[in-house]
């Protein structure tokens, strides 16, 4: 999958499929091309449509030969602009799902095994552009991100109470007012709350409201939030916060055709809400015939379960940042025809993000870009020693790196004058911070260097 | 491929690994015209750039297809007059063109017979533009 190119932002998403040895390059087929050229897709459920050829000038006509081996992809390099497999110059390399592949600063792309069309998704809307946010602001082409909106339309489609599981910063709060969104209750208002935030002794009264001076006079009529969501619905954020007592009293609201009583009130009354209710905990830390009134359990997917879907929420991420804060627009992004256009990223930051292990998700992502931003020194965004502080590598390099013992890193160090930027090219490193994180683990340190600019 | 397309595109593709070659287009055409540059406002220059390199190797690519150059031409001509652009410019953007090239490609592989393919190329396409109808 394209997820980052110089000259063709726009076609960020597309995916070059290879199910057999194909030619990528610059413009139509040439007559020695070794193998046929491969096509670029736009694809979602049902649905593939081919792209034009490659139009980045940057990328020779004939550049990279790809074949399936095995588990893996063979890629090897006949055009000018150097390869790169994980920041890795190579001429001819084995990429696997997971792994970034670059044309140096021409084009990079992620290694995904997915089907070239995505299975139909029924009852989905599409009408919205091509790697742009859907009506209701979730971003992604991936397979994981369509799973989610025809999970969400599913749900929205039935009238019965919803789950949403997630760990912080996935985006639990997007789901729930994608589900109202496209339900028939979407005209009348989201109503959302944080449970966590409700104090013990007035979670009732929040809830279900209360009658006219109850509990003391003077006090005004509340609908609660049972009642202010009647025929629409109710977002309650950090459900496992909400003490096992007050699931109790939840109980009856959510399978009696919702109903329930004021405090302070004989009289029952009915409320048609749909409640979605979200929490970061396991679903079995909830009680558990509070757990069975929900019928649909949506499990959002983390960032490192959509990888490729990371740069899509990178341009929306920084397009919204710049639409509020003009100043950065001007500064990092290209104008076209006088409207701001692509923001100039560098493709090791996007490389590096991809493979980040994301623990917070989106809500990280976005703190990571605001630090690039702050502390870049010129007109692009990249990583810089504060940046690449924050980032770490996904697991299978991790293991990798992990291997250089003390005596490795003594040892290169001692035969580089102690330079870190020598001695983690010796070692075969990406770069200097990452020996100095691994020195810093083993309790060693390493001298001063005189070119600080290899970023 | 003709030896003529090969040598363009082999030459272009050189000068493309060199990142700063597009702005060092500009540079020169600034240098020599300054009156062109309010000419270039609407886009960044990074903006400028990269689509100055994208129409260069569309260009270069479709030498040899009639076809294809004639819609580039026609392209061209379209987006040159809504910038002003005036048949004299030509000559300007061309001599510039070749002195970007010749610094970006290095003297090792910019020779002479390069330099040859290129005004020869150079020339034809801006003569195909300027054939073209106002729009």
């Amino acid at each position: 999958m394209l997820v980052w190119s110089l000259d063709e932002p726009h076609r960020l998403g597309e995916c070059f499929p290879v199910e057999e040895a194909v030619c990528l390059g610059r413009g139509g087929p040439l007559s020695d091309d070794p193998a046929p050229r491969g096509g670029f897709f736009r694809s979602r459920p049902g649905q593939a449509a081919p792209c034009p050829p490659v139009g980045n000038a940057r990328v020779s006509r004939l550049h990279l030969v790809l074949a399936p081996e095995g588990d893996a992809l063979r890629v090897r390099s006949l055009g000018r602009a150097p390869l790169k497999i994980n920041g890795t110059l190579t001429k001819d390399g084995l990429a696997r799902e997971g792994d970034v592949v670059e044309i140096h600063n021409a084009a990079v792309f992620y290694v995904s095994l997915r089907p070239r069309v995505l299975p139909a998704a029924p009852g989905v809307g599409d009408a919205f552009g091509f790697g742009e946010p859907d009506a209701f602001g979730l971003v992604g082409e991936s397979e994981a991100a369509w799973a989610l909106r025809q999970a969400y339309a599913f749900a929205a489609s039935t009238d019965r109470h919803v789950l949403v599981l997630g760990e912080s910063g996935v985006g639990k709060e997007l789901a729930a007012r994608s589900i109202h969104g496209m339900s028939d209750r979407h005209e009348r208002p989201f109503i959302a709350r944080n449970a966590a935030t409700m104090p013990d002794t007035l979670i009732d009264a929040e809830l279900f409201g209360n009658a006219k001076n109850y509990p003391n006079a003077g006090m005004p009529e509340r609908a609660g939030l049972v009642g202010e969501a009647d025929g629409s619905t109710l977002f309650l954020d950090e459900i496992g916060d909400l003490p096992e007592k007050s699931q109790v009293h939840l109980l009856r609201v959510l399978d009696s055709d919702g109903e329930y009583q004021r405090l302070g009130e004989a009289r029952s009354r009915r409320s048609a809400f749909r409640l979605v209710a979200a929490t970061n905990r396991a679903a079995q830390s909830l009680k558990h015939d509070f757990l069975a009134r929900f019928v649909h359990r949506i499990e959002i997917p983390g960032l490192p379960q959509r990888r490729e879907d990371i740069p899509l929420v990178v341009a929306r991420i920084l397009s919204t940042i710049a639409a509020k804060n003009p100043r950065i627009g001007e500064r990092f992004f290209e104008r076209r025809a006088g409207a701001l256009a692509e923001a100039r990223i560098t493709p090791e930051l996007v490389s590096r993000l991809i493979r980040h292990p994301f623990t917070h998700h989106v809500r990280e992502l976005e703190r990571v870009l605001w630090l690039a931003i702050g502390c870049a020194q010129a007109d692009y965004i990249g990583v810089t020693p504060e940046v690449e502080g924050e980032l770490r590598d996904s697991a299978e390099s991790a293991t990798e790196v992990a291997e250089i013992g003390k005596e490795a890193l003594e040892r290169a160090l001692a035969d580089n004058d102690r330079s870190p930027t020598k001695a983690a090219k010796a070692l075969g490193l990406k770069n200097r911070y990452v020996l100095i994180r691994l020195l810093k683990k083993h309790g060693l340190s390493a001298g001063t260097d005189s070119d600080k600019d290899d970023r | 491929m003709s030896s003529r397309a090969a040598l363009l595109r082999d030459t272009l593709e050189i000068a493309l690994c060199d990142d700063r070659f597009p702005a060092l287009f500009y540079d020169k055409l600034f240098a020599a015209r300054p009156s062109l540059r309010p000419m270039f406002t609407r886009n960044s220059p990074g903006a400028q750039q990269k689509m100055f390199a994208q129409k260069l190797a569309a260009i270069v690519d479709s030498v040899d297809q009639p076809e294809l150059l004639r819609a580039e031409a026609r392209a061209i001509a379209k987006s040159h007059a809504s910038y002003g652009i005036r048949p004299e410019m030509y000559g300007w953007v061309g001599e510039a063109l070749i002195a970007a090239l010749r610094e970006a490609v290095g003297p090792g592989e910019w020779t002479a017979e390069a330099e040859a393919a290129w005004t020869e190329a150079y020339t034809a396409v801006a003569e195909a533009v300027l054939a073209e109808p106002p729009a």
